[in-house]
């Protein structure tokens, strides 16, 4: 059925299984033939079997048809043609008919083969615009990303440089901090691009038992410039078992999840993180107040360099692909969807085996 | 950048000349990358631990925690990833020569406070909120292990070892749960530690002061 699949054992199958097919095309046409004979002329039988032909040639590769033809013309000879039952061709105006059934049968399946032919090679078209679109697309995003920080210094350095001595104090130290603000942009945007390409190519874990509590506590803390006058709300009940994890790759999942919280709703909004125990995972949830996903972004918030609100707010649109990775990577799940009172959650769950109960009897224990 | 900050800085582009600098300039502090032409940047640390107490803030990529671990269990003070944001280098250095002080006034056992908790290591007293608190006894000596080296990450392995001892150095449950522990009785938030702080990959850091920079 697929004339332009792969060259494999396979292919071999679906040949004879048309082969097969046009035997039985045939077969059926002799049927129907039959209790027609005495009604019908020979050379509108031959249209029956036409039929049969044409149909075999619109479905199936050339030397199915032409064999479809073939054995036509063979069951048309024997069954209709005086003498009966003989292959013996006594009247010489049924070669004529034998003829321009094999001519059809050539014709048709010659066309519909170009067809075929132009069909695949326009999805294969297809297919490549497609790709080339979006290798497009993510280049023009990763360009745009990494040029316009790389404007604004060169703009901001030009004009220190060439109006020193116009430009007051407080004109200067706005170039000066735009230059610093922008490369540290630059610098954040390449690392994220080095770490989902590293996270990507296969990354191996360095997992150990951990208190979730630790892992958010650790990112709270290194984010504490990003995230200073924001309520953030952290409760991960005390009897949660700990969890097989690596660390800071873990670390990085709660910094981006905080880090995107915190930037795409506004400085009132509170952010909470969530955590629990379910059957064979631990759910973890990162919630905020904000505009929540547009409609049909919920999944494509995980893509690399998709991003949600991009008029709104700056951003090369890693930070969730990174985390994805991650997640992937712990082999867990990890989903977008909004509240339904407004605002985002991300969800995700770390498979966690409830047999290994070794090291996990919860941080409050006492043990001494 | 730093010149700027008013330090005096010299370079060396190799291991073997920053030891030479290290021993004939006498330095406030040495910065050290790891990523060296001529010879591994452990070795250098250890090398120069040898004969001095030089603080020594590693620069690292970021992702190489190995390294870091390595580096700070040679004797480096403190480390800074690559790639840092403006000023990250400034403030580690200042922490770190601010360390000093802290220091010498653990050693006279007097109190050292952070946050709401103030410890008295001489009379083994900790207060929060001005109220007494009771640690166990290793909570106690991981406190004390961490106000010793206060403001410096302590990998896990030397928590470890100092606390339980070196036979334990392979069981990081044990730490974890004490930090925990520690955390709940210390800190206000212990999902949002403010002085109790874990680098992950690395250890651990107690902080006396919120860091503003």
């Amino acid at each position: 059925m697929k004339p332009f699949g792969r060259f494999s054992q396979s292919r071999a199958v679906a040949a004879l299984w048309q082969y097969g097919a046009a035997l039985v095309v045939v077969g059926v046409c002799t049927l129907i033939a039959i209790p027609l004979r005495p009604h019908l002329a020979a050379a509108n039988l031959v249209m029956l079997y036409l039929i049969g032909v044409v149909g075999v040639a619109a479905k199936f590769q050339r030397q199915v048809a032409l064999f479809t033809s073939i054995v036509s013309i063979a069951a048309f000879d024997f069954f209709y043609v005086p003498h009966y039952f003989s292959f013996a061709v006594a009247d010489s105006e049924y070669l004529i008919t034998l003829a321009a059934m094999l001519a059809v049968a050539l014709l048709i399946s010659g066309m519909t083969s170009r067809i075929r032919v132009q069909e695949a090679a326009a999805a294969e078209r297809e297919a490549r615009v497609e790709a080339e679109s979006m290798r497009t697309s993510l280049l023009s995003a990763v360009s745009h990303d990494l040029r316009t920080p790389l404007s604004s210094i060169t703009g901001a350095a030009g004009t220190l440089r060439s109006h020193w001595e116009k430009l007051d104090v407080t004109m200067r130290n706005e170039l000066l901090g735009s230059i610093t603000d922008e490369s540290d942009r630059l610098n954040r945007l390449l690392s994220n691009l080095l770490e989902v390409t590293r996270l990507e190519s296969g990354v191996q874990l360095r997992k150990d038992w951990f208190p979730l509590e630790e892992i958010v506590g650790a990112a709270l803390y290194h984010m504490k410039r990003h995230i200073a006058g924001r309520k953030i709300i952290a409760r991960i009940p005390s009897d949660l078992p700990m969890v097989a994890i690596d660390d800071v790759l873990m670390e990085q999942v709660f910094v981006n999840l905080i880090e995107n919280a915190v930037k795409y709703t506004p400085e009132t909004s509170q952010v909470e993180i969530f955590a629990r125990r379910n059957t064979g995972a631990i759910e973890v949830e990162v919630l905020d107040r904000g505009p929540g996903f547009a409609a049909g972004h919920e999944h494509r918030v995980f893509d690399k360099f998709f991003r949600g609100r991009s008029n709104e707010v700056r951003g090369a649109g890693l930070g969730l692909a990174i985390c994805r990775a991650i997640i992937d990577a712990h082999g867990g799940s990890i989903y977008a969807e909004n509240r339904k009172d407004g605002g985002a959650i991300i969800r995700f769950q770390i498979p966690f085996d409830d047999s290994v109960s070794k090291h996990n009897g919860g941080i409050g224990g006492n043990g001494e | 950048m730093l010149t700027a900050e008013d330090y005096r800085l010299h370079e060396a582009i190799s291991g073997e000349e920053g030891i030479a600098q290290a021993s004939s300039r006498n330095p406030d502090l040495i910065l050290l990358d790891l990523g060296l032409p001529d010879r591994d940047g452990i070795d250098v640390i250890r090398e120069i631990r040898q004969w001095s107490h030089i603080p020594i803030l590693v620069i690292s990529a970021r992702g190489q925690e190995q390294d870091k671990i390595k580096a700070l269990d040679a004797g480096a003070d403190d480390y800074v990833s690559k790639p840092f944001a403006p000023g990250e280098v400034s403030a580690r250095i200042r922490a770190s020569l601010r360390r000093a002080a802290v220091l010498d006034k653990n050693e006279a056992g007097e109190t050292v406070e952070f946050g709401n908790t103030s410890v008295n290591l001489a009379a083994r007293r900790v207060l929060v909120g001005g109220s007494e608190v009771h640690l166990t006894p290793n909570e106690y000596k991981l406190l004390q292990v961490l106000l010793r080296h206060a403001g410096r990450v302590v990998t896990q392995r030397q928590l470890l070892k100092q606390v339980w001892g070196p036979e334990h150095v392979n069981e990081p449950q044990y730490l974890r749960v004490f930090m925990g522990q520690l955390r709940r009785k210390l800190e206000a938030d212990p999902a949002h530690p403010t002085h109790l702080i874990t680098e992950p990959g690395i250890g651990y850091r107690l902080l006396l002061e919120t860091e503003h920079n």
